[in-house]
């Protein structure tokens, strides 16, 4: 319930920002878009081949690929890849990374050091490298650009959390519980978790930003999602090829791309003011 | 002086190696082994263990990694699966175009980023703050590749003045051509690290402008210019320097994206190149190449830090 709370806070904070709430209706349009998708009237794998590479017309409002399928169409359905790759993603990462931080703010000692050098190795690669390497390994697959981005968001996770364990551990609430003989894993999850989901709740949008962006960058490298599944990355890799016969089916997909990753930037900025500047007489009492 | 140094490299050397480890065992992790990308699909079990004791994979796990580990420490990192040629060679070739894209991109970041965060940090909360502060969200919003698209168009494809491959020439080889070939590669990266350096020099001059010092030389009758570019912004820089550092990673990821919008010939095209192809050993080459230049740099903004910076103690 505590999380239900303070994501609603959250919501009531983020609503008295213009930038954050303009992030907020546009993300709620694509996720409403990206679920509803198949109730529209579009087919984004149909093939016309008597018209292929056309500009934006009536019956097709964002033109035609190279295959003559409707671009409109891949681009709402590329909404649902992109989206899902990051929610997975993002689940990935915080399951394992919060127990990593949780277990290593709250024990301390060898248990820390192990697991931070284990982030320190994961952080010492730029998260493209790791992600790429890793679908080296897999092979190309949906899931696996889903568990590369997950993985790489890891470290995230793990070290927020560690750092909130380290400022709660030794107030008063925290320290009662243990006199009062709760158990470690009681007071990690019951007391000092809850305690920091506002933290979590920030990471979890930065990293879906991110997460959006990586999964695009793959596909637009050609490592990613694999074809026929519509993927904005995979969108601007072939539009590119024909940048000179149609130039909108590079541009478009990739306007829907920035907006949606300059949505979650701008929700991430505005969650952050809430922790950061709670004194702020206009956010007062919408976030602890 | 020397002992921090020392100190600092030891620190490196588990993070390394539990990295090589990593490394090395993508290998073994692969369905099917290298071995499996070696011999091809219809191979019999001769010829597959032919390839076993060629590869020396009959050997104990252990000395696999250490034999491994030791021919990468003195430079043989094995040769390509496909090209047979020696993995080192084929790096090396692609390195020098690689970190000229590097050192144009940071000229462009700098003469971007700098102006933007002095100019908003001056006057915080006006319009220009507001303004520039919305250019630096759009400069790390902005898919690298999708900027590095919508300038081809422009530049190439509709005015023509620039062209949209670009090729590698070496700037002391022939100057003109060899702008002409990375502007607006250097252009596509370097936006993106001029928005990172906006945002945290701009944070940084923020603090410094509220220190007592600033007030002191303000009651001086010093003009809010001088004051900035004598006292501020050299003392907005020390802290600025570690986040050069954490820049690092993103910039190495977009330089591999960079190489791929422009068909430029560099370290990260050869490194999609290796994982199209499965060309395995090429694959681990170019990590370790890669993770060594990044923890290098690491390290040497950890040294300069504490050298400019008489208050950090390297005791």
């Amino acid at each position: 319930m505590k999380q239900m709370h303070a994501i609603l806070a959250a919501l009531r904070g983020l609503l008295r920002q213009t930038g954050a709430t303009l992030g907020l209706g546009f993300l709620g349009l694509i996720v409403l878009i990206a679920v509803f998708a198949d109730l529209l009237p579009l087919d984004p794998l149909g093939q016309d081949f008597l018209r292929t590479l056309e500009g934006p017309s009536r019956d097709y409002w964002f033109g035609t690929d190279e295959l003559g399928r409707d671009i409109l169409s891949r681009v709402v359905f590329g909404a649902r890849t992109s989206l899902v790759t990051a929610a997975g993603a993002v689940t990935i990462a915080a399951l394992i990374g919060v127990p990593m931080g949780l277990i290593g703010g709250f024990f301390g000692g060898w248990r820390d050091a192990v697991l931070m050098r284990l982030v320190d190795v994961m952080m010492a690669l730029p998260a493209i490298l790791f992600a790429m390497a890793l679908i080296a390994v897999f092979g190309r697959s949906q899931g696996a650009a889903l568990l590369a981005v997950g993985i790489t968001g890891i470290p995230g996770f793990a070290r927020i959390v560690r750092a909130q364990v380290l400022t709660l551990r030794k107030r008063d609430f925290v320290v009662a519980v243990e006199a009062f003989g709760g158990t470690a894993s009681y007071n990690m999850f019951r007391t000092i978790l809850p305690n920091s989901w506002s933290q979590i709740l920030v990471q979890v949008v930065v990293l879906s930003s991110v997460a959006i962006l990586l999964e695009a960058a793959l596909a637009f490298l050609g490592v990613g999602v694999p074809p026929p599944t519509p993927s904005w990355g995979e969108m601007l890799r072939t539009g590119k090829s024909y940048l000179h016969e149609a130039p909108y089916y590079a541009v478009l997909p990739g306007i829907v791309l920035t907006l949606t990753i300059l949505a979650f930037d701008s929700i991430g900025r505005g969650l952050s003011r809430l922790i950061e500047n709670p004194r702020d007489a206009a956010l007062q009492g919408s976030l602890k | 002086m020397i002992a921090f140094i020392g100190r600092r490299i030891l620190q490196l050397i588990p993070v390394l190696l539990i990295a090589s480890v990593g490394i090395w065992a993508m290998l073994y992790a692969v369905p099917g082994g290298p071995i499996g990308v070696i011999v091809g699909e219809n191979a019999t079990p001769e010829s597959i263990e032919a390839a076993r004791r060629e590869f020396g994979l009959d050997r104990p796990v252990a000395v696999q990694y250490a034999d491994w580990l030791i021919n990468a420490v003195r430079g043989d990192l094995g040769a390509s699966i496909h090209s047979r040629e020696p993995v080192f060679d084929l790096i090396m070739d692609r390195l020098p175009a690689t970190l000229q894209l590097a050192v144009a991109a940071t000229i462009v970041a700098l003469v971007l980023g700098i102006p933007v965060a002095v100019i908003s940090a001056m006057y915080p909360g006006g319009w220009a703050d507001r303004i520039l502060s919305g250019w630096s969200a759009l400069a790390l919003g902005v898919p690298t590749f999708w900027l590095g698209i919508l300038l081809i168009l422009w530049f190439a494809v509709d005015l023509r003045w620039l062209p949209s491959v670009s090729q590698h020439v070496a700037i002391w080889a022939d100057p003109a051509v060899a702008l002409r070939n990375l502007i607006l590669p250097a252009i596509t990266l370097g936006v993106y690290v001029s928005g990172v350096i906006a945002r945290f020099l701009r944070a940084s001059l923020v603090t410094e402008l509220n220190a007592d010092y600033v007030r002191t030389v303000r009651s001086k009758g010093l003009t809010e210019g001088a004051i900035m570019r004598l006292h501020v912004l050299p003392n907005a820089l020390l802290p600025f320097i570690t986040i050069v550092g954490l820049m690092m990673a993103s910039f190495i990821g977009g330089a591999v994206v960079t190489e791929a919008v422009f068909t430029y010939p560099g370290l990260g095209r050869l490194l999609i190149q290796a994982i199209n192809t499965r060309d395995y050993p090429l694959i681990q080459g170019c990590i370790v190449v890669i993770l060594v230049i990044y923890v290098l740099i690491n390290l040497t903004v950890d040294i300069l830090y504490a050298y400019v910076d008489p208050r950090i103690e390297y005791a």
